[in-house]
């Protein structure tokens, strides 16, 4: 069972300021949105991974990446069956649709999903490390910084919180009903809804009380008290940090000066273009993808070092 | 401090007050111990003390609230936070930070305190309330009884004057709860914070407090000292269970022996039992001429001194030839409900939860299953009506094993109700309620009704037939959850915490259904850890720990000799055997009958 939630493992990634990750994270986005080559999108998505293993979530990586997978087969099969350019046709449906005309799969929507579906993982894949490996307090405060309402993220905050409760709940009025003789998954559809509907109800009813107690009990230390609220907690950017940033906005920067290059563009369409680098792109490429890992090597450094 | 003049409280949509003309003044630095039946008013008291009524719930309100001179009508809660501090009775529900110390900073960050503030009063909270080594934990990775003592720090950082706790031990189990209750009493202690406290636990509070508060519909309806309030037979009539120490107490003296004060603890108890028995020669020689009965100095010696010691399972009372079959169980000739063989559990995270049990569990049975928290009781029970299936040995109903069958199948034989009523419940009315697990047990409409109206009636629910549950009282709502599953006739009915947070008379009206139910032939499986409990209504005691049977025997065996699982009364006779008491004596009521 992987659970959903953040557990501090303490390592350098955890223990790294949230900016430089969530930078991180952006980066990752820009990069995966700017190039269309496959090859670069999948170097991309690999290069996740040592942050990843360095915060030791892997496990949470892997359940969120089954999901993702499946996302990406149906992406690959809908735009197989949808897209009709393409010139290397390898079924020919026997009927036509009006307007649409007669589909067709090619070879090109195929490798389309495909490419697409990279772009997709690597982006999944970053934001593994925002769910994992960022403390929820600490993004709180990040978005309060960046300006957003602090009572709505505080809401977005404890409503996360309140999750895995809701679970529990959830399972234990389950199991109330079942021992009263319920049968969930037997029926026909409205049995079912009403099967469900027993469930629910107390579910939504205990829900509501606790919203009234949680209310109660942050009113009384004072919630919303209309004075500008202080924070205890800081997100101080030390030396290292900056370091670390720096070097995350080189790698932004770079790879947005290789695409002005003309490097890691790709054609699908009308021809499925050959995938061919030159020995110059491979070693821009290679720099690209160390700077993107500079973030992780020089997180566990800073452990290190800070632990030394 | 606090000072209150003609309260009267009505809620918003409610004709009847849930405080009625209420005149208090609280001192500084008392100790105030709040109880009374549940609805009697005593959290909506505690609301009003730092606004919470009337800002937030609305409703009327007349009469003046003072804290600290100021009117609490007149200033919002966030205002008062800083003289009141509320805890709340559940743990789970008045954590709103990630870990920690970010939860003891949220209340100061709200009333914007300067970063370095904040910092030395959250240290200096962390040291007062002892939590240091939680600092950096997770909230939601804290125990039951680490919630609440953090909850205390959170509003502890805020230099309250007072504070204010609403039963905040009830949904903890006793170690949590001992653990909670020290830091209240040495916050009064040693800072003289007044503390107002609403508690069920008499006996393990009562001794700290300066003054007894009792509310009744809304009413105070006495307000003393300790003692004096407690030896009052009023309070007893008001559903609040007496210490058995108290009772004790009073018994000896009605019968005219001198007893000294009102002791209040076990210690007090001792020392002035230990003065009234060896001052009463003639009491005690009058008993020498029956051995059996006797409380000789030598009586250690004894074995079984009185007859109820090994008398009580064989009760002349009891009829039914399934009762009082406990202590035999293991040569018992009745086939058993339940039998577990050699029962492992792991759950799919890798925690092994049960090592190799074996039990059974015949008809006419009482078990209270006990243990700490995480000893595997819970997930034991599950595995009696297949919400759990074993790893690896069976678990046998009768002639089924419940790996062959499925929940709703085996919900026919062995009934299972949850702690918390309001899980059950989610009919428009209580008849629907019955009719639901009859229905889904496949009941037809005819044969139903009978059933569903010998059960109404049973629970003495005839009355709320056709009112929506949920609305019901506490106490009326966990007999309409006992009664729904009732309906159907279970064999076996499983019991998990039905009593935390239980105010006595509930808990004992409780345990009087399910005495009768198991004297009809069939069994019931308690799990608890309420010892009071567990000593007064079973007669066999399982108690686990760590996933395995630590001691399975009748509860006088298994009761008198353990520390932590000891009742009251059982630690008072074990200091008072050199004057001939009996070890195993666990109630009040069979120390009464010993020292007649």
């Amino acid at each position: 069972m992987v659970s959903y939630k953040y557990s501090d493992k303490g390592t350098g990634i955890h223990r790294l300021n949230p900016w430089c990750k969530l930078a991180w994270i952006a980066g990752v986005c820009i990069l995966a949105l700017l190039f269309d080559s496959p090859v670069y999108l999948l170097l991309l998505s690999l290069s996740t991974l040592p942050v990843i293993l360095a915060a030791r979530v892997w496990k949470e990586w892997l359940s969120v990446m089954k999901f993702a997978f499946f996302l990406c087969l149906l992406i690959i099969v809908v735009n197989a069956l949808v897209s009709n350019q393409g010139s290397h046709v390898l079924y020919q449906f026997p009927f036509a649709i009006p307007i649409a005309g007669a589909p067709r799969i090619t070879l090109e929507g195929i490798l389309w999903g495909v490419g697409n579906s990279l772009r997709l993982l690597a982006i999944i894949s970053a934001f593994t490390v925002l769910m994992f490996a960022i403390h929820p307090d600490d993004l709180m405060l990040a978005m309060v910084k960046a300006k957003l309402p602090y009572k709505s993220v505080m809401v977005t905050s404890l409503s996360t919180k309140f999750v895995p409760a809701l679970i529990d709940d959830a399972q234990r009025i389950a199991d109330g009903k079942k021992s009263r003789g319920l049968e969930l998954d037997k029926g026909g559809r409205i049995q079912r809804v009403k099967s469900y509907a027993s469930i629910a109800i107390p579910l939504l009813s205990n829900s509501l009380d606790r919203a009234v107690q949680v209310a109660e009990a942050m009113e009384s230390r004072a919630f919303g008290s209309g004075q500008k609220r202080t924070f205890y907690k800081e997100l101080k950017l030390s030396k290292g940090d900056i370091t670390i940033l720096s070097f995350v906005f080189s790698s932004i920067a770079f790879g947005i000066f290789l695409r002005c290059l003309g490097q890691g563009g790709y054609q699908y369409y009308p021809v499925v273009e050959a995938v061919s680098l030159t020995a110059s792109e491979w070693a821009m490429l290679f720099v690209l993808l160390l700077l993107v890992n500079t973030m992780p090597i020089l997180a566990l450094l800073k452990r290190k070092v800070s632990l030394g | 401090m606090v000072s209150i003049k003609n309260l009267t409280f009505y809620y918003s949509g409610s004709d009847k007050p849930a405080l009625r003309d209420i005149n208090l003044e609280i001192g500084d630095g008392e100790f105030v111990l709040l109880t009374g039946p549940s609805g009697g008013g005593k959290s909506s008291l505690c609301r009003c003390l730092n606004g919470l009524i009337p800002h937030f719930y609305g409703g009327k309100i007349t009469g003046r609230v003072g804290v600290n001179g100021l009117d609490v009508t007149k200033h919002s809660t966030k205002e008062l936070a800083t003289m009141v501090g509320m805890v709340f009775q559940d743990p789970e529900n008045q954590l709103v930070a990630m870990d920690v110390d970010s939860e003891l900073a949220f209340g100061l960050e709200n009333l914007a305190f300067a970063k370095e503030v904040i910092a030395r009063r959250v240290e200096e909270a962390l040291d007062t309330v002892g939590i240091v080594s939680l600092r950096h934990r997770a909230t939601s990775e804290l125990s039951g009884g680490e919630k609440q003592r953090v909850a205390i720090a959170s509003v502890l950082a805020l230099y309250p004057d007072i504070l204010v706790l609403d039963e905040p031990t009830s949904e903890l189990d006793p170690k949590g709860a001992e653990d909670v209750l020290n830091v209240v009493e040495r916050l009064n202690d040693e800072l003289g914070i007044t503390v107002i406290l609403v508690e069920h636990r008499l006996d393990r509070v009562v001794a700290h407090s300066d003054r007894v508060i009792v509310l009744e519909k809304g009413m105070i309806t006495a307000d003393g000292g300790p003692r004096s309030i407690l030896s009052d037979g009023r309070i007893s009539q008001s559903g609040v269970g007496i210490p058995p120490i108290i009772k004790l107490a009073q018994a000896v003296k009605s019968k005219g022996n001198l007893i000294d004060n009102t002791p209040l603890t076990v210690k007090e108890g001792r020392i002035a039992l230990a003065k009234t028995l060896r001052h009463s020669k003639p009491f005690a020689s009058r008993h020498s001429e029956h051995p059996s009965l006797s409380l000789r100095a030598e009586g250690v010696a004894i074995p079984r001194p009185f007859a109820i010691a090994h008398g009580d399972n064989k009760g002349p009372v009891i009829a039914s030839p399934f009762y009082g079959i406990a202590s035999e169980t293991k040569q018992s000739h009745l086939k058993p409900l339940i039998e577990v063989k050699n029962l492992w559990h792991a759950y799919p995270d890798g925690f092994v939860a049960l090592k190799g049990i074996n039990l059974k569990v015949c008809p006419g049975e009482f078990v209270a299953i006990m243990g700490r928290n995480a000893s595997g009781k819970t997930t034991l029970v599950k595995h009696f009506n297949g919400l759990l299936k074993p790893t690896k040995g069976d678990v046998i109903l009768g002639d089924i094993n419940t790996k062959e069958a499925t929940v709703a199948e085996l919900s026919r034989k062995v009934g299972y109700v949850f702690q918390n009523p309001n899980d059950h419940l989610f009919c428009d009315t209580v008849e629907e309620e019955l009719a639901f697990t009859l229905n889904n047990l496949g009941v037809k409409s005819e044969e139903a009704k009978p059933l569903i109206n010998r059960t109404l009636e049973r629970f003495g629910l005839m009355q709320y037939r056709y009112q929506y549950p949920r609305f019901l009282s506490g106490g009326e709502k966990q007999r309409v959850a006992l009664a729904s599953i009732l309906v159907a006739q279970p064999q076996v009915i499983i019991l998990d915490e039905p009593t935390r947070g239980m105010e006595y008379r509930l808990k004992a009206e409780l345990m009087k259904f399910l005495d009768q139910y198991r004297r009809e032939g069939r069994a019931v499986i308690l799990v608890t850890q309420d010892v009071e409990i567990a000593a007064e209504f079973s007669d066999r005691v399982v108690l686990l720990s760590e996933g395995k049977i630590v001691v399975d025997g009748p509860r006088r065996e298994v009761l008198s000799r353990a520390l932590l699982f000891s009742p009251q009364i059982n630690r008072l006779a074990q200091a008072l055997k050199s004057y001939g008491v009996s070890g195993d004596i666990l109630t009040a009521e069979e120390m009464i009958e010993a020292l007649k």
